[in-house]
Order: C-alpha cells, then sequence, then structure tokens
C-alpha cells in the first residue's frame, strides 16, 4: 500500500494502471481514510430522531408478522391458530369492561409485591453485608452458591405440602425464585466500591457502620435498582409458575382458563398486558434510577 | 538512632524500624526494610523514590491503612494502631464521594466527629474559603476540573484539623499547570494552618519546592538511602525554582535515584 508522496491519490481503486497525470495538471482534491457513518457506526450513539422511527419499524415488524400468521391461520379449527391484533383488542376491551383484567391485575400484583418486595429486602441487606464484610461473604457465598442452582419452579409440590395452595406458598415461590439473584447481584455491586472510598472514609474516622451506612449503600443505590429491574423478570416468570398451582384470579390464571375454552384472542390479549407491564415497570426503575442517582446520570 | 529532627519543633511523628513483608508466590518480598523517619511539628517532608520503592506503603502505614511487618509508627507518642481523623489523607485521586456535594464532602469527617449541625456548617463555610471554593460549594465532584477536586480533597482532609497531614501523590494525576497552582496552593494552606505534613511524590522539583526536607528512598528492599535538608526558607516563591542550589539539590536526588536504578 505504499504510495509516493507525490503521487495523485487514487479516485478509483478499480481503475488498473491509471497513467500518471502530467506534473503541472493541478489533480482534484482526493479522500482520505473511510468515513464512520451515523447509523453504522460500531458502538455510535443513534440521534433521537433515528432511535424514534427504528423504534417504530421495529414495532412495526412484530404487528406486520402477527398479522401475517393470524391471516395465514384464519379458518383453522383446530392446531395452530393466531387472533387477528383486532380481534385482541377486542377481548382486552372485553376483559377490561367486565372487570376481569383489573381483578387479575390487583392479584397478580398484590404477589408480586410482597413475593418481590421481600425478595429484595433480604437481596439488599444479605448483598451488602456479603459485598462490605469478607466473614458475611466466606459463610454464605458456598449455601448460597448451592441453593440458586435448585430450580424454584421444582420446589411447588414442596411448597403445597408446607404451606397450602392458598397466597403463602405463591409467594413464598416468588421469593425463592429470585432472592439468591438479588442477593449475589447485589453483593457484586457492593464489592465494586472503590477501595479508595472506603480508605477515604476510614481516615475520615467513619466506623464500620458509619461507612457502610455512608458509603458503601449511596455507592451502591444506582446498581441495586438496576439489579431490581433485572431479577423482576423472573419474577413475572414465577408469579406464573405460582399463578398455575391454584387461583382464581390471576394474569397467569386467565390464560390457562382461556385456553380450556380456546378462547385465543383472549390469551393473546393477556400476554400483551405482561408485555404492557414489563415496559412500564422497566422504564419507572429507570426512572427511579435516574432519581436517587443524580450523581451516576 | 533515629534522624536528628528539624528545628521546626519536637517530632510529631516518628516512624522507626519499619519493615513490610508481602507474601507473593515467589515467596517473601521485603518492601520495607528497616525505615527511621520523623516528621518535626508542623514540618513539611516529602518521600522521593522510584516506582515500586514502597514510598506508597509506608505512608499507607502511617495512615493505618496497612500493617507493618515490625516497627512501630507513633503521633505525639500514641502508636498507630489503625486509620483515625488525626491523620489526614489525601489520595491520588477519585477519592471523592460522587454523591455528596463539594460541602458536604468536606463535612463527611465533620459528621464523624459528632458535631453539631451549626459548628459543622460554620467550618464547613471557613474552610471553603480557605481553599476558594466557596462559590462551588454545591457542586458535585464530577462537575469539578481535577485540580478543583485535589482542592476539596485537602479541604475535606483539613477541616478536622489533624495532627499529621499525608499526601499519596497528590498531584500526580494533573497537568503541569494545575500541578503548580495547587503547589502555590498547599504552601498556602500548610503555612495558615501549621500543619504537619508527609508527602509522597516521585516528582522531585515538587518535593523540593514544597519540603523542609526530603527523603530519598531506594527500591527493593525500600530503605531511606539519603536525607536530604533543603535550605530555603518557609516563605519561598516560585522563582526559587529557578536558582543555581535549587537546581543542584534537584541534580542531586535525581543521581542518587538513577544509581539505584542502575545497581
Amino acid at each position: 500500500m505504499t504510495v509516493p508522496v507525490d503521487s495523485v491519490p487514487a479516485v478509483d481503486a478499480a481503475e488498473p494502471e491509471a497513467p500518471a497525470p502530467p506534473v503541472a495538471v493541478a489533480a482534484p482534491p482526493g479522500h482520505r481514510g473511510r468515513p464512520l457513518g451515523t447509523l453504522g457506526r460500531i458502538r455510535g450513539t443513534l440521534p433521537l430522531r433515528w432511535r424514534l422511527i427504528l423504534g417504530a419499524v421495529g414495532m412495526a415488524g412484530v404487528i406486520v408478522l402477527w398479522i401475517v400468521a393470524a391471516r395465514a391461520t384464519a379458518g383453522a379449527d383446530t392446531g395452530v391458530r393466531v387472533p387477528t391484533p383486532a380481534a385482541t383488542w377486542d377481548a382486552l376491551r372485553e376483559l377490561w369492561s367486565s372487570g376481569t383484567l383489573s381483578a387479575d391485575l390487583a392479584a397478580s400484583g398484590e404477589r408480586m409485591l410482597y413475593g418481590y418486595g421481600i425478595s429484595v429486602l433480604i437481596g439488599v441487606v444479605v448483598g451488602i453485608a456479603m459485598g462490605a464484610f469478607p466473614a458475611a461473604e466466606g459463610t454464605l457465598e458456598a449455601p448460597i452458591g448451592f441453593l440458586r442452582y435448585i430450580p424454584a419452579s421444582a420446589l411447588t409440590p414442596i411448597m403445597v405440602l408446607w404451606l397450602g395452595v392458598d397466597e403463602a406458598p405463591k409467594i413464598t415461590l416468588i421469593v425463592v425464585g429470585t432472592v439468591f439473584f438479588n442477593i449475589l447481584m447485589v453483593a457484586d455491586v457492593a464489592r465494586a466500591v472503590p477501595r479508595e472510598l472506603i480508605d477515604a472514609a476510614a481516615t475520615l474516622g467513619a466506623s464500620r457502620r458509619r461507612t457502610v451506612a455512608r458509603v458503601v449503600i449511596p455507592h451502591s443505590l444506582p446498581g441495586i435498582v438496576d439489579v431490581t429491574r433485572i431479577n423482576l423478570a423472573a419474577a413475572w416468570l414465577m408469579l406464573v409458575v405460582a399463578e398455575l398451582l391454584a387461583s382464581d384470579e390471576g394474569l397467569a390464571v386467565r390464560i390457562v382458563r382461556s385456553g380450556r375454552f380456546l378462547h385465543f384472542d383472549t390469551m393473546f390479549a393477556v400476554l400483551v398486558v405482561f408485555g404492557v407491564i414489563g415496559v412500564v415497570s422497566d422504564l419507572a426503575l429507570r426512572g427511579l434510577r435516574w432519581l436517587v442517582a443524580p450523581w451516576d446520570r | 538512632m533515629g534522624p536528628v529532627s528539624t528545628a521546626a519543633g519536637p517530632p510529631k511523628l516518628i516512624v522507626s524500624g519499619l519493615v513490610k513483608r508481602f507474601a507473593t508466590k515467589d515467596g517473601d518480598t521485603l518492601a520495607l526494610d528497616g525505615i527511621d523517619l520523623e516528621v518535626a511539628a508542623g514540618g513539611f517532608v516529602s518521600l522521593v523514590g522510584t516506582s515500586g520503592c514502597g514510598k506508597s506503603t509506608l505512608l499507607n502505614i502511617v495512615a493505618g491503612l496497612d500493617q507493618p511487618t515490625a516497627g512501630t509508627v507513633t503521633v505525639d507518642g500514641d502508636l498507630v494502631v489503625g486509620p483515625g481523623p488525626d491523620r489526614g489523607v489525601v489520595f491520588q485521586a477519585y477519592s471523592l464521594f460522587p454523591w455528596r456535594t463539594v460541602a458536604e464532602n468536606i463535612a463527611f469527617g465533620l459528621e464523624c466527629l459528632k458535631l453539631r449541625r451549626a459548628e459543622r456548617n460554620r467550618r464547613v463555610a471557613e474552610m471553603l474559603s480557605v481553599v476558594g471554593l466557596s462559590e462551588f460549594a454545591g457542586r458535585l465532584p464530577r462537575e469539578l476540573s481535577g485540580g478543583m477536586r485535589q482542592r476539596v480533597a485537602i479541604a475535606r482532609a483539613l477541616v478536622g484539623e489533624p495532627d499529621v497531614l499525608l499526601l499519596d501523590e497528590p498531584f500526580g494525576a494533573l497537568d503541569l499547570q494545575t500541578r503548580q497552582s495547587l503547589h502555590e496552593f498547599l504552601r498556602k494552606v500548610w503555612l495558615r494552618t501549621g500543619a504537619t505534613v508527609l508527602m509522597v511524590t516521585h516528582d522531585v522539583g515538587e518535593a523540593v519546592y514544597l519540603s523542609e526536607r526530603v527523603v530519598v528512598l531506594t527500591r527493593s528492599p525500600g530503605t531511606v538511602s539519603e536525607i536530604i535538608d533543603v535550605p530555603f526558607g518557609r516563605t519561598r516563591g516560585p522563582a526559587v525554582r529557578r536558582e543555581q542550589r535549587f537546581m543542584a539539590i534537584e541534580d542531586e536526588i535525581d543521581d542518587l535515584l538513577r544509581a539505584r536504578r542502575a545497581s
């Protein structure tokens, strides 16, 4: 690729052996380097306008696929049947106006609130302790490492035998299915507090307790919100497993019931509700992170 | 036994027979081998040495953040057994609490001392004016330049009126211009507060300009190779850097460091 300094930059690389132009003729300016571009730049930042446009394209793609699938399966009495978006929308409105949806949301929401709330609480307390104190880490790492590989859904029969089929086993399942991930991920967050900040606090006279309260926890706060956001998906998974036990109300219950009557439109409506709740809670927790950690935006 | 203290006052900080051994996979490494050192009350001593000579380890032991294998550190005759607010420390960089404003960072040590809010605010305000950052009291560290952050770190270390101020390469991460303006700043603060200072640096000019005495450390194992008294008064200004005597001292220390590295 060595090109003599005085030679004219190649305008067209495909042109074989372009004869050297006479020295006196001023050559047009060439180009050096490969433009990085906007949309194609690796790890580049997408302008807001493009972000919105591409987001709309992505969503439209999903809806188009859905419509195609609905068309293709229309008229079938058995096998794969996909309701049209319009039929799903109608089923959703029906669920809403009959009051079924709000009752299901309330029942599922309560289970999530208690189950995931307890899980986050335990996760933060134990996780901070493990991240801050090597003795706590040494004691708990092995048992938690063992327990977290037990699929929580496999505990369902034991939970039923111990706690019956009421709310207690459902809430417990959500806790058991998420708490170990919360603990270990919060511990990682707490371990990421820079050594220098801990040392600085110690040299300023902070006790151990104050160092945890005023340095480890404030520094970990945005990370803790991130952890709760990520593990929320696992909590929804456990909610569905738990509701399949036995319930009168709940989003997963609604899907099972509708399935018995082959109400595909209602089942799809509930799936849409799951997706919307997921997006909304994700955005809410992102907003919370932004609020609690102005220094780490 | 120990080195003679300067005329400035009785020794405030005494390091005696300090040994530090690290366990590594190739066996033990002797990082510090019998360090003796004194800093007079109100004095300014610098430790210079090539990287890996254990000078930061020595400072950490004085701060109480690291334990010596043998030997002692005393402040006013009291044995140092751990970190405490009597020895303020300024780290190289990034040691401000990023979620706390400038004023809240400076107040951290006062909160630990359980001072009342009114007293805390008064002392923070006073310290802010000493370091010239009053108008930045409400800013977060990330909104400040590197030089301003180190001024906050120095203010935070000094506001509790420690017996000793320990500086661990405090200006190493800054550009030359900022570093020089912080030299003037540190000299001003030192003279105004009467603090006893022990500073670690690899910048020989910085050590000679700021200190009353420079301790040259050699590496593997770290021992005191030479102690050089700087003959300029406490009220020296930047012009002294151009004096023949100043450059002669710099050259002397440079030669010591280079000779040790070659051997």
